[in-house]
């Protein structure tokens, strides 16, 4: 629980006049699940995206694993051990639950295009390979039933979980999810704190963006709170619900605060 | 609405192996026997029929497979689909007046070069998406004709003239006229087309292809080298395209750029888009359907093209999705309490 997987150092990233981070610095450290919290627009979703390229950085560093990720193509940065799911569900709708992991599988096949058409034998082994990892991983997040049926006609939830299914399905070493438990009821937010501590036992790296504080003070095992682009308070849950700089950015300053 | 297009999956799917292969044989039987109905009501009053088998039903068909790679698996409108059969076809010309390549041995050089302007387009053009692309393809298929119209060594407008036929193969002549032997080699490069596009996309290509389409940030998110893969369904949908070109050249002895106009490009473009995009047995109809329609209401003469029209607009009201649209249909659950959802 000591060694950085994930550092982003002084980021600033601006569009046009405004500046979504500022000079934000944090770490992830390998097997944690780090909680990133903060008020709307204060920035969270930017971080996910520019850790996996989505946008390029204005200024300052990230690296994963000792290497930058300053100006890698989208696909290597997943490649290199780096899977995120999305705030609103992005699925491949005419696609069965399966195939949608299965094509993100494909991620670790040697067989090209051309093995794929004269069924070479690596391309045939890895393609049975491949089914029966996906189909593990579905079993994994507890959605296997639904393996065969089309992603758009799956209910609400198990699409949110086929999302975290199909970031898995790259094998990825660190895991960004984006408001998993966002339109969820009570008791499925709990079965989904299961899932995310299942996913970090089983030795993934988890980033966390969450608006529902009781999860994340749950689960998480460090909290980071942006507010407006910057980092305010990066501390344990406990300490972190405690910081009256959170605290502020949430709530708004008391009228007769000095 | 009836979707005939799972009611045959599901046939096709509650077969075993030994009555697939007789189907699948049949239907081929069928298909290669279509040049002896010509006395039948499918005869086409004004042209040949038998030549019309050849152009323009079976040649559509199989550029409209061709072109279903690029628009129907991986969603890239391409507009200038034409470009590729042109280059087929000059390759063709030029290569079998001058030297003494035979077509056999031009095929595979018109496809390689088909290929070749694939990725030259490609490279660049895919950077761009939707509109842009559509565009820019469009001007590709134009800048291919006007170059072969300004060429001194394509033969300008006149074209080129006496491209020889493709010599005897196992003892069968290609003579001229014989358009039932030129439908049935066609059908062979058909069917070749049909197995390479079925075999990619049950596989790694056919799910990268399926997800650029549907969302193609997503896929790159997820690992897919998008543009990798858009540029293999290009270039693929190029070969075979040229693959067209070469035989239609060396049918029809004399080409000449007003052959290949846009007007093929959007015809190719309904076959798929009236077939039913990303289905190729729907694709295959199509073609069959909009390459034999024209000359089976010649009778009509001028009104011709104006009922061509109107059976596509009633079409496409009637069927958005196409003739037999891509699969919607979920296989059988594997258990019959898997119908709960939670909730």
């Amino acid at each position: 629980m000591s060694t950085s997987i994930l550092s982003l150092k002084n980021v600033t990233m601006r569009f046009g006049g405004v500046t979504a981070l500022n000079d934000v610095t944090f770490d992830v450290k390998e097997k944690e699940i780090l909680g990133l919290i903060g008020p709307n627009g204060a920035g969270k979703t930017t971080v996910f995206n520019v850790i996996t390229g989505v946008y390029q950085i204005t200024s300052g560093s990230i690296e994963f694993q000792g290497k930058s990720l300053a100006g890698e193509k989208r696909y290597k940065i997943t490649r290199s051990g780096i899977a995120r799911t999305f705030q609103n569900i992005r699925l491949w709708g005419d696609m069965t639950a399966l195939e949608n992991v299965m094509t993100a599988t494909d991620t670790h096949k040697r067989s090209g295009l051309v093995g794929g058409l004269f069924g070479s034998p690596i391309s045939r082994k890895e393609e049975k390979r491949d089914k029966k990892r996906a189909q593990e991983l579905l079993d994994f997040i507890g959605i296997g039933e639904y393996a065969d049926r089309l992603a758009r006609n799956l209910p609400y939830g198990v699409q949110r979980r086929l999302e975290i299914a199909r970031a898995l399905g790259t094998e990825p070493k660190l895991i960004l999810l984006d408001e998993p438990a966002a339109g969820f009821n009570p008791a499925e937010k709990v079965e989904l704190a299961k899932v995310i501590r299942k996913i970090r036992d089983a030795g993934y790296t988890i980033l966390l963006i969450e608006h529902d504080m009781s999860l994340v003070m749950k689960v998480s095992d460090r909290v980071v709170v942006l507010d407006f682009g910057q980092k305010i308070a990066d501390n344990t849950p406990q300490k972190v619900q405690d910081d009256p700089r959170v605290i502020e950015a949430y709530l708004g300053v008391p009228e007769d605060a000095s | 609405m009836i979707n005939l297009r799972d009611k045959g999956a599901e046939i096709w799917e509650r077969a075993n192996r030994p009555q697939r292969v007789l189907m699948a044989i049949s239907f081929i039987a069928m298909a290669a026997a279509l040049p002896f109905l010509g006395g039948t009501f499918l005869n086409t009053p004004i042209a040949d029929y038998q030549s019309v088998l050849v152009y323009p039903i079976a040649m559509f068909v199989l550029m409209a497979i061709g072109l279903n790679i690029v628009i129907g698996k991986s969603g890239l409108l391409d507009l200038g689909y034409v470009a590729f059969f042109a280059i087929g076809a000059y390759t063709m010309g030029l290569l079998g007046t001058r030297t003494s390549l035979n077509t056999w041995e031009i095929l595979p050089i018109g496809i390689a070069m088909a290929m070749f302007s694939g990725i030259i387009l490609g490279v660049p053009a895919l950077k761009l998406r939707g509109d842009y692309l559509a565009i820019i393809t469009l001007g590709f298929g134009e800048i291919i004709r006007i170059v072969a119209l300004n060429l001194e060594v394509l033969g300008r407008s006149g074209g080129i003239i006496g491209i020889p036929t493709p010599p005897p193969i196992f003892g069968i002549e290609y003579a001229f006229d014989s358009h039932r032997i030129y439908y049935w080699t066609l059908l062979i490069i058909i069917l070749f087309a049909i197995w390479m596009v079925r075999r990619l996309s049950v596989r790694r290509a056919g799910r990268a292809w399926e997800s650029i389409r549907q969302d193609e940030d997503a896929a790159e998110l997820m690992g897919v080298p998008t543009f990798k893969y858009k540029v293999w369904a290009f270039v693929l949908g190029a070969s075979v395209g040229g693959a067209a070109g070469v035989f239609y050249a060396s049918k029809t002895l004399f080409i000449a750029p007003d052959n290949f106009t846009l007007q093929i490009s959007i015809l190719i473009l309904a076959c798929v888009v009236f077939g039913g995009m990303g289905n190729i047995w729907g694709v295959i109809a199509g073609a069959v359907i909009l390459g034999y329609l024209p000359d089976r209401i010649r009778f009509l003469s001028d009104a011709r093209l104006l009922v061509f029209g109107l059976v596509l607009v009633i079409m496409m009201n009637l069927r958005p999705d196409g003739l037999l649209p891509r699969k919607k249909r979920e296989k059988a659950l594997p258990n019959k309490d898997s119908n709960k959802d939670k909730s």
